[in-house]
C-alpha cells in the first residue's frame, strides 16, 4: 500500500497514514479533481511528495466508497468532463480525528527527539 | 463492480493528458514527455482488473443477489440437491462396480471358463475334461481350476466357518496376484501328492495372526485336518469371492472328484489368454477341443462346448443393465430439474431486465453480464451439489446397509474423492446447463427495448420457455413409464406366495466335517438328536431339518426317470432334472405345508432297510403326471436304471426354494436318513439346516440351541442364523 513516492527518509508507515490525511485536507475547502490534487501535493511539499497516477485514483475511489469524499462529474464549456471530489460530513469527522492523531504523533516524536516544529 | 475501472481509467487518462500538456507547455519535446510519462502509463495499465478479481467480485455480487432472494435460491438448491444427490449416489455404485480398476494384472486378458451345452446351459467342469483342455489348448498363459467351498476352522477359542476355495497353481498366475508373504501354490501341488498347505487372505492374516511374519509356517486345523500356511495373499485378491479367506491346493482334492466324465463336481476355470490372442480366437480353439472330446466321449460330452467369458464381463453382466437403467433414470431426473430451473431463471431474468440494462448503460459489457448471470447459476448448482453429496452419502450408506447380494464389490461402494470429483463436475455442468440459456438471453438485452419492456423480446422468451416445458414433459413421460414398469414387476414379485408362513421361522446351518463324521450312521444320529433336542427347547414350537432353506436356491438337482418314461436322446434332457430336499418328517408340519394326496414322510421311512419312498410337491405332480395322481408312481433317481425303485407316497403344497421369481419345476422330499452324504463329499454338501418355528423371539431361543450344539460337539461352529421373515423381504 504505497501511495506516494517521496524523498528518502520518510517512513513507509508514515506515508500510508498520511496520504488519506493529505487528500481529505485538500478537498476540505473546495471540490478538486485528481490532477489538481496531485499538483497541489507536489508543489506544497516542495517536490518532496508526489503521487503516482496508479495510486492516486484507486485511493480516491476507496475514499469515496467509504463515504469520506463524494465525486461528481462536471463538464465545463470547451473542456472534457472531470470528476470533482468534495469532503462529506463523515469525511470531515475523519479528517478532524486524523488531524488530531497526527498532531499528537508529531508532538510525541518531538518531545523525544527534541526536534521542534518546522 | 464493472464501472469502477472505467471511471478510474477515464480519470487517469485525463491526468496523463494534462501532465503531457503541462510538460509540452514547459517546452519539453514530445519524445521526452512520453518517456517521462512512460512509468505512469505502465503503472496505470497494470491497474486493469485481473480475471480473478472480476470472478471474486462476481461471486460476491451473486451471493448478495441470492441472499436477497432466499425463497427462490432455496427452491433451486433443493431441486438440484435431489437431482445431483441421486445421480451421485448411483454413480458411486457404478464406479465401484464397473469403473474402478481391479487389482488383477491385465484384467482384459483374464477369462472365466465353464462347460455349457450348445443350447447355452452352463454347468461346472468335469475333471477329466479340464485335464484334456489343459493338455490340448495353446492359447492360455495360465489355465487354473478352482472350487469354492466352506471349511470349519478349529483350535482357536471359538470354532469358525471360513469361506475357502480349492485352487490350482495357475489360478494365481492367471490373476497375476503375487502373495505379500511366503509363496503361492506350485504346479506340484496340483497333483495328488500335494502336502497339506494353505494360503490365507490378508484379512485373515491380520485378524488371526496380527499380521505377524510367523504366520507363514504356522498350522491351521481345517475340517479337522492340519494345514501349514505357506503364503498370504493381498487384499486385492478377491477371487473366487471377496469373502474367501483360505485357499487349499487342488491336488489334495483330486481323489474326491468323480471318476465319471459325465459328472460335474462344481469345478470352474479361470485363465489368462496369451498376449496378442483375442478372446474370439481362444473361444474358437476351446470349441475345437470340445468337438474333439464330443467325438471321443459321445455319451458324456454330447452337445457340449466351452463358454469363454471375459472375467470382467462375468462380474458385471448381471448388474450392468440395472445400473445403466438406474443411471439413465437419475440423469433424466437431473435433466428435468435443469429444464425446470432454466425456466425459473428465464422468468426471473425477465424481471431483472431493467437492472441489467442499467448496468450495461453504466459500462458493463455484455460478456460481463453474461459472466455474472452464469456465476449465479453455477454458484447455486455448487450449493445444490454440496447438499446433493449429503443426499448421496446417506443414500449410499442405506444401500450398502441393505446388503444386496447381487452387487459385486459392494464393500467398495462409498463416497470418496472420485465420487466428490464427479459431484463437482456434475454440479458445474448442471449450473452451466440450466444457467446458459437464461444468461445468454438476458445478457443480449436490447437497451432501449428493455427499458420499454418491448413485446418482441417477451415473445422470444415465451418461445424458449415453451420449448423447455415440452422437453421436460417428454423426459417426465419416459421416466414415469420406466418407473411404472419397475413398480409393476416389484408388485408382481411381492405378490408371490412363498408357500409357507415365514414368520417366527429361524434357520441355522450345521456342517459336520467329514474328518470327524465319516460314517453315515453317526452323521444321521447326530442330526436326529439335534432335531429332537432343539424341539425340546422352551419357546420352540417345532424343529426339523432340511438340506436347503426356502428361497435360497439350495437342495440337490438330480435326474429322475419315472417308470415308463421314454429313454432320453441326449444325456442332458432338461425335463428329467428336479430338486431334491432331504428333510425330517417334522419339516412339513413345521412349515405348514398342506398334504394334497397320499401321506407325509414319517419315522417309518427313516428306518434302515425301509422301502425307499418320496413325497413330491404339487408342481412336480402336475409336471410329470398332469392327468392322474403321482401317488404310487415309481421312479429312478440320478439316471441309475439298476437302483431300486423309489415310490411316491404323497403330494404336498409347494414352497419357493429357488427364489421368488424362479419358475416352480417341482420338488422331491426324501428323509435326511435316505439322503445322507457320501464319505468323500465336501462340507458344503454335507451341511444341513436346522429349521425352527419359535413361539418366542429368536434371540431368546438361539442361545439355548447354541448350548445344545456345544454339548453335542464343542468344535462345531454355528453359522448363518437367519429368520425367514427377514430373508423373504430382504430379497431386493
Amino acid at each position: 500500500m504505497q501511495h506516494m513516492t517521496a524523498a528518502p527518509g520518510l517512513d513507509r508507515e508514515l506515508k500510508k497514514g498520511s496520504a488519506e490525511l493529505l487528500i481529505l485536507s485538500l478537498v476540505e475547502d473546495q471540490p478538486r479533481h485528481g490532477y489538481d490534487l496531485s499538483k497541489l501535493i507536489e508543489t506544497r511539499s516542495g517536490g518532496r511528495l508526489t503521487f503516482r497516477v496508479a495510486s492516486l485514483y484507486p485511493l480516491l475511489y476507496r475514499l469515496e466508497k467509504r463515504g469520506w469524499i463524494q465525486g461528481r462529474w462536471i463538464e465545463k464549456a470547451g473542456q472534457r468532463r472531470r470528476r470533482y471530489y468534495r469532503l462529506t460530513t463523515a469525511g470531515a469527522k475523519v479528517l478532524e480525528a486524523q488531524r488530531h492523531t497526527w498532531r499528537e504523533f508529531v508532538d510525541a516524536i518531538s518531545r523525544i527527539t527534541g526536534v521542534e516544529h518546522a | 463492480m464493472p464501472e469502477w475501472p472505467r471511471r478510474i481509467n477515464e480519470e487517469m487518462r485525463q491526468h496523463l493528458d494534462d501532465e503531457y500538456a503541462a510538460l509540452r507547455a514547459r517546452g519539453v519535446s514530445h519524445d521526452h514527455a512520453m518517456r517521462t510519462l512512460a512509468g505512469d502509463v505502465e503503472a496505470a495499465a497494470s491497474l486493469r482488473p485481473r480475471p480473478v478479481d472480476s470472478l471474486t467480485a462476481d461471486v460476491r455480487y451473486a451471493l448478495r443477489g441470492l441472499g436477497q432472494r432466499p425463497g427462490f435460491t432455496a427452491v433451486v438448491m433443493l431441486t438440484l440437491a435431489l437431482g445431483i444427490g441421486a445421480t451421485t449416489a448411483v454413480f458411486t455404485v457404478v464406479d465401484a462396480v464397473m469403473l474402478r480398476p481391479y487389482s488383477y494384472a491385465d484384467m482384459d486378458r483374464i477369462v472365466a471358463l465353464a462347460e455349457t451345452t450348445r443350447a447355452g446351459q452352463t454347468m461346472s467342469i468335469a475333471w477329466q475334461n479340464f485335464q484334456d483342455w489343459r493338455a490340448q489348448s495353446g492359447v492360455f498363459d495360465a489355465l487354473g481350476l478352482y472350487r469354492p467351498m466352506v471349511v470349519n476352522l478349529t483350535g482357536g477359542a471359538q470354532p469358525e466357518r471360513l469361506v475357502a476355495s480349492l485352487a490350482s497353481a495357475d489360478v494365481f498366475r492367471a490373476l497375476g496376484i503375487p502373495p505379500i508373504a511366503g509363496r503361492a501354490f506350485s504346479r506340484d501341488e496340483d497333483g495328488v501328492a500335494a502336502a497339506r498347505v494353505a494360503l490365507v487372505s490378508e484379512r485373515f492374516w491380520r485378524s488371526h495372526f496380527n499380521a505377524s511374519a510367523d504366520a507363514v509356517g504356522a498350522s491351521l486345523t481345517l475340517n479337522g485336518e492340519p494345514y501349514t500356511i505357506v503364503g498370504v495373499l493381498p487384499e486385492g485378491m478377491r477371487f473366487p469371492s471377496r469373502l474367501t479367506d483360505v485357499w487349499l491346493p487342488l491336488g489334495l482334492f483330486v481323489p474326491t472328484f468323480p471318476a465319471d466324465r459325465g459328472a460335474h463336481p462344481g469345478l470352474f476355470a479361470i485363465a489368462k489368454v496369451k498376449a496378442g490372442i483375442s478372446i474370439e480366437h481362444a473361444t474358437a480353439e476351446m470349441d475345437t477341443i470340445a468337438r474333439r472330446l464330443e467325438q471321443q466321449y459321445p455319451l458324456s460330452n454330447n452337445e457340449h462346448t466351452v463358454a469363454v467369458v471375459p472375467y470382467y464381463e462375468q462380474i458385471v453382466q448381471n448388474i450392468r443393465p440395472a445400473l445403466l437403467m438406474l443411471m439413465g433414470a437419475v440423469a433424466f431426473v437431473l435433466l428435468i430439474g435443469c429444464a425446470n430451473l432454466a425456466n425459473l431463471m428465464l422468468a426471473k431474468a425477465e424481471g431483472r431486465q431493467r437492472e441489467l440494462a442499467i448496468r450495461e448503460a453504466l459500462g458493463a459489457t455484455r460478456w460481463r453480464l453474461f459472466q455474472q448471470l452464469l456465476t449465479e447459476s453455477v454458484l447455486m448448482a455448487l450449493g445444490g451439489g454440496l447438499l446433493g453429496v449429503l443426499v448421496a452419502w446417506w443414500g449410499v450408506k442405506a444401500f450398502v446397509a441393505s446388503g444386496p447380494s447381487t452387487v459385486p464389490r459392494l464393500d467398495l461402494v462409498a463416497v470418496d474423492l472420485r465420487v466428490l470429483t464427479f459431484a463437482l463436475l456434475v454440479s458445474l455442468g448442471t449450473g452451466i446447463a440450466f444457467g446458459l440459456a437464461p444468461a445468454l438471453r438476458a445478457s443480449a438485452v436490447e437497451l432501449a427495448a428493455a427499458m420499454r419492456d418491448a413485446a418482441g423480446s417477451r415473445a422470444t422468451a415465451e418461445r424458449l420457455r415453451s420449448l423447455l416445458v415440452v422437453g421436460e414433459v417428454a423426459l417426465a413421460i419416459v421416466l414415469l413409464t420406466g418407473a411404472g414398469l419397475a413398480l409393476r414387476s416389484f408388485a408382481a414379485l411381492t405378490a408371490i406366495d412363498l408357500g409357507f408362513d415365514p414368520s417366527r421361522v429361524v434357520t441355522l446351518r450345521v456342517a459336520l466335517p467329514n474328518a470327524r463324521y465319516p460314517e453315515l450312521p453317526r452323521w444321521i444320529a447326530f442330526h436326529r438328536e439335534l432335531a429332537a433336542r432343539a424341539a425340546a427347547i422352551p419357546g420352540v414350537e417345532a424343529a426339523g431339518l432340511n438340506s436347503a432353506v426356502p428361497l435360497e436356491s439350495g437342495g440337490a438337482e438330480s435326474e429322475v426317470r419315472y417308470e415308463g418314461q421314454p429313454l432320453p436322446k441326449s444325456v442332458h434332457e432338461d425335463a428329467t432334472m428336479c430338486l431334491f430336499q432331504a428333510v425330517t418328517p417334522e419339516y412339513f408340519r413345521l412349515l405348514g405345508l398342506t398334504l394334497l394326496d397320499g401321506r407325509l414322510l414319517d419315522t417309518r421311512d427313516e428306518q434302515v432297510g425301509s422301502p425307499p419312498v418320496i413325497v413330491v410337491d404339487q408342481a412336480w405332480s402336475r409336471r410329470f403326471f398332469p392327468k392322474g395322481t403321482a401317488v404310487g408312481q415309481r421312479l429312478h433317481e440320478g439316471g441309475c436304471n439298476t437302483c431300486p425303485w423309489v415310490t411316491v407316497v404323497g403330494v404336498v403344497s409347494g414352497v419357493k426354494y429357488s427364489g421368488l421369481d424362479a419358475p416352480d419345476e417341482g420338488t422331491v422330499y426324501q428323509t435326511v436318513a435316505a439322503r445322507g452324504p457320501g464319505a468323500t463329499e465336501q462340507i458344503t454338501s454335507r451341511a444341513r439346516y436346522l429349521i425352527l418355528r419359535t413361539r418366542a423371539d429368536a434371540a431368546v431361543v438361539l442361545p439355548a440351541v447354541q448350548q445344545v450344539l456345544r454339548e453335542m460337539d464343542p468344535a462345531l461352529p454355528l453359522s448363518e442364523v437367519v429368520t425367514q421373515t427377514v430373508r423373504s423381504t430382504g430379497w431386493s
